[in-house]
């Protein structure tokens, strides 16, 4: 291992720093391909609903403790009550929103990142795999799946 | 059904085994300790299911176990709120941070700050969140090891502060992160089977009946008992538990050492299920704390409130006690000694995590960085992370000794997750999402949140009255709450807007093409080291 640990003091030492090991990379470039956009509008359209809407479940099972305990107190049956059905609501959408998110990055997210990766390389093929110190040792960059990474 | 002063033998030979089988993983990770990637980020080479354990074992603290049960036993519906908000807090860490931090980072929180801004400022705003929330939950935890190791085996809180603090800078200082994460796994493992066997016991007492359960629970309630199946026994402030639910959903995702676990996976794929593993092992215990908590009111009664303590801390152990067959059996004792045995890993496990994060922003942020200027070689940097997790631990011990037992936890845990949630959070949201963020804006987020959530707790209830729970009246009349989240998340966000809009500074609007583009698709992330 022999990774020197340069920080990037501003600008001019980032040219420095990227010379070092990383290829030079036109991030712009990337940015605007249409498979960038797709991913980033996919991926926005997924986790800013799903964070709205689990920010507001929750904080509003947070409001109704705070100022409607007799309501939360009320029994649905024998010793359960509204509050802990509620509760209970919040560890099934946890387990949901977590499958749901897994799903969505495998099927959609995942292999978008790996198009527009692959379309960056087939327009920049100075900065392709194989070249000394590039960092694309598999055609599709990082986002490909690593075997044993995942399990 | 106290739990003894003498020297407990059963635990204390529990407690051996399990300092034999950390100290033994601690050697075999010392074999494969190479640089700086292996101390900080175990090579990059822990796997998503493996993280998502060490990630349990690194975030359920003791007080999770201990505190939120005793709080559920002492008080119902109010403690299991607890659970909800440390949980729900992972949704958070989830959408907004996991994969991108492991995209964008290399070993700390100011790894993915000072790639958009100024280095230095950027570094040190980072590190001063970081060390913050660290210190104060450190402390916490060495403080709480004391007491619980005290109450539970007999051995002086000093030495038990001490054991806990040698221990932890042992896996720190010599297996870096691939011991402190197989010691977070082992942990996790022993922590979802101790409460889950204990869990096993309690509904074969209530016929595998949850309901049955809740109705036990409620019959056990005597005259002075404040446990409710409804809210407002312990909260009692609407705007302070809302206040607290705030700070648990958003200071999770300002945790230092949590978030440090996502650089220690090989790509953000497998940072992605790492986080989801977490979430499912967490919400699985957390459901159980319900269990733990009903099943200590239902068996041990309101005659077992005294003897749980303050907090209710020793209403778990006492419950493995009575389930094991009681005081003065075989069986109890063995079940009180294994149950400690796990509360001892757990905290363990997490002050290692801790000391970890802060000893990576000492050496990686403030000295290679700032002091040094990028100047020095890995092998030094490594060298000052480990003489500053021992400067840290040491100093943690010290002042858990000094303030001894007395000291305050619940306020320090506090403070940790509300200077996470304001200072920590915003800075990071905003540096992966708002294009416009400079590093006026970075430093002025994280000094209005780390000021105004120090400042609104030093002037709270809890430092101003005598023990926790009581209501208190706070340094001014004006002024009630517990928990400063309310005030000090949106003062963390609006001192990062402020900041950002009255500097001039442009550069850091081209650097965030960059930014993004590497936090979305993972090209130019730091990679797994190979071999071994």
């Amino acid at each position: 291992m022999a990774e020197r640990l340069t920080p990037r003091t501003d600008e001019a030492d980032r040219s420095t720093a990227a010379g070092r090991e990383e290829p030079q990379i036109d991030w712009s470039a990337i940015e605007q391909e249409a498979e960038f956009q797709e991913l980033v509008r996919a991926r926005r359209s997924f986790v800013i609903p799903g964070t709205i809407f689990f920010l507001s479940w929750y904080m509003g099972f947070i409001v109704l403790t705070a100022l409607a305990p007799d309501f939360m107190g009320e029994r649905v049956y024998e010793g359960l009550t509204v509050g802990y059905v509620l509760a209970l609501t919040q560890f099934l959408m946890v387990l949901v929103l977590g499958i749901m998110y897994l799903r969505k990055s495998a099927k959609e997210f995942d292999p978008l990142a790996e198009k527009a990766i692959a379309r960056y390389v087939e327009e920049h093929p100075d900065d392709v795999p194989g070249r000394p110190g590039s960092r694309f040792d598999t055609p599709s960059g990082d986002t490909t799946t690593e075997p044993e990474a995942v399990r | 059904m106290t739990v003894l002063a003498e020297v407990n033998v059963t635990a204390v030979v529990v407690f051996a085994i399990v300092l034999a089988v950390t100290l033994a993983v601690t050697y075999w990770a010392s074999k494969k300790m190479t640089g700086a990637a292996t101390f900080y980020a175990a090579g990059r080479q822990i796997t998503g299911s493996q993280n998502g354990l060490a990630i349990s074992g690194d975030y359920l603290s003791a007080a999770s176990f201990l505190g939120i049960a005793g709080l559920i036993y002492l008080f119902g519906f109010d403690g299991f709120l607890y659970s909800i908000g440390f949980l729900v807090a992972f949704l958070t860490v989830m959408f907004l941070l996991a994969e991108r931090m492991r995209n964008a980072g290399k070993y700390t929180i100011a790894d993915v700050l000072s790639f958009r801004l100024r280095e230095r400022p950027a570094r040190v705003a980072a590190a001063t969140g970081t060390l913050s929330v660290a210190a104060f939950y450190l402390i916490a935890q060495m403080v709480g090891a004391g007491v619980l190791i005290q109450a539970l085996v007999g051995i002086d809180f000093t030495l038990s502060v001490i054991i806990t603090g040698t221990f932890m800078l042992c896996y720190v200082v010599f297996g870096g992160m691939i011991a402190t994460t197989w010691v977070q796994i082992i942990k996790a493992v022993l922590l979802m089977t101790g409460i889950v066997v204990m869990s096993i016991f309690v509904f074969a007492k209530t016929s595998f009946n949850p309901i049955e359960l809740f109705n036990q629970a409620e019959k056990n309630v005597g005259k002075e008992s404040t446990f409710s199946l409804a809210p407002g026994t312990f909260l009692k402030s609407d705007i302070d538990t809302i206040s607290l639910g705030l700070a648990l959903v958003l200071g999770t995702a300002g945790l230092p050492h949590i978030l440090m676990r996502f650089f220690t996976v090989p790509n953000a794929k497998a940072a992605r299920s790492s986080v989801v593993w977490a979430m499912f092992i967490i919400g699985f215990f957390y459901l159980l704390t319900t269990v733990i908590g009903f099943g200590a009111r239902a068996i041990l009664g309101p005659e077992g409130e005294e003897a749980a303590g303050t907090g209710g801390n020793l209403a778990a152990p006492n419950l493995a006690l009575e389930l094991g067959g009681g005081e003065g059996t075989f069986g109890g004792d063995l079940f009180l000694a294994v149950i400690a045995g796990v509360a001892f890993a757990t905290i363990l496990a997490v002050v290692a995590g801790l000391v970890l994060s802060s000893s990576a922003a000492v050496a990686h942020d403030i000295w290679s960085s700032v002091v040094r200027k990028g100047r020095d070689s890995e092998r030094e940097e490594v060298w000052v992370a480990k003489i500053a997790a021992i400067t840290i631990g040491v100093i943690a011990m010290v002042i858990a000794i000094v303030g001894g037992s007395g000291l305050n936890v619940s306020f320090m845990v506090g403070l940790a997750f509300a200077i996470a949630a304001s200072a920590n959070f915003p800075a990071l949201l905003l540096a992966l999402t708002w294009p416009r963020f400079n590093t006026t804006g970075a430093v002025c987020g994280v000094a209005a949140g780390v000021g105004s959530a120090l400042l609104l707790i030093i002037i709270s209830p809890i430092v101003w009255t005598g023990p926790p729970g009581e209501p208190g009246t706070g340094a001014f009349s004006w002024y009630s709450l517990n928990n400063p989240g309310i005030i000090s998340i949106p003062l963390g966000f609006l001192g990062c807007i402020v900041g950002t809009l009255m500097s001039t500074e442009r550069a850091t609007e081209r650097t965030f093409h960059e930014l993004f583009v590497r936090s979305e698709t993972g090209l130019g992330a730091e990679k797994a080291l190979t071999g071994h």
